[in-house]
């Protein structure tokens, strides 16, 4: 599965601003309603159900990554939210470090299938050192797309 | 050093997603032993959750679990029985 098959274009956010779990939770699932992904009547529905995952158990997946998911019926098809926080995101990590790149993803009910694919498509995106340097280095959205598709291409 | 591998079948009815991935390497890092895990061509570091969920294992996969090290046979018990589980 391509990234960018799920990955909207519009969140994108290069500046992750709070350093707090909750915070930037909310600041992706608000990139996807401005990006017209999810509508802003289901926000509090949306938020609740990535935050009563992350109680189940950290979604940090160590080397400065998380993965905020949840399935949810407000959700018509698989779509992600990307940001990238220089300062660093305290997420309850396993590793205790704070995490840098976080993907937020967002699955209908009953998707288990494809949720799983995007699962393994950003863990083998995100696995190499350099490429998580890179994007961490990148200035715009633009050049993000770029990195990203440039991999997506490598896949055949 | 005792090398143990196992060939499982992945009850887990959503697969190896991210939870049950967080819980085979919490077991995996109680171990001293080597341990990685392959499915079809791709071996993975049994200790890192990005390796784990990358082979993107669903339900009904195949996939070899291996432990090398003075521990082995203790961890493969422990990882066989929670990859054993259909939650």
């Amino acid at each position: 599965m391509k990234i960018m098959d799920f990955l909207s274009k519009k969140a994108i956010v290069l500046n992750i601003k709070s350093t707090k779990k909750e915070e930037v939770i909310k600041e992706l699932v608000d990139a996807l309603i401005n990006a017209e992904e999810i509508e802003k009547r289901h926000r509090n529905k949306i938020v609740d159900a990535l935050l009563a995952r992350e109680k189940l158990g950290s979604t940090a997946i160590g080397q400065g990554i998380a993965i905020p998911h949840a399935k949810s019926e407000y959700v018509e098809k698989l779509v992600a939210a990307l940001g990238i926080s220089s300062s660093g995101v305290n997420f309850d990590a396993l590793d205790e470090e704070p995490v840098y790149i976080i993907f937020l993803l967002l699955a209908p009910q009953d998707s288990a299938g494809p949720h799983l694919k995007a699962l393994a498509s950003i863990s083998r995106l995100l696995k190499d050192k350099y490429f998580r340097e890179n994007l961490k280095a990148c200035k715009d959205e633009k050049s993000i797309i770029n990195l990203i598709n440039q991999e997506d291409e490598k896949k055949v | 050093m005792p090398r143990v591998k196992k060939i499982i079948k992945v009850k887990n009815k959503q697969g190896l997603h991210a939870r049950p991935a967080a819980l085979f390497v919490q077991i995996a890092n109680k171990f001293e032993s080597v341990i990685t895990v392959k499915k079809d061509k791709d071996i993975v570091n049994g200790k890192s959750i990005m390796g784990i969920l990358m082979l993107g294992a669903e339900k009904g996969s195949v996939i070899q679990i291996e432990a090398d090290g003075k521990d082995a046979y203790q961890a493969i018990t422990e990882l066989e029985a929670l990859l054993l589980k259909d939650e």
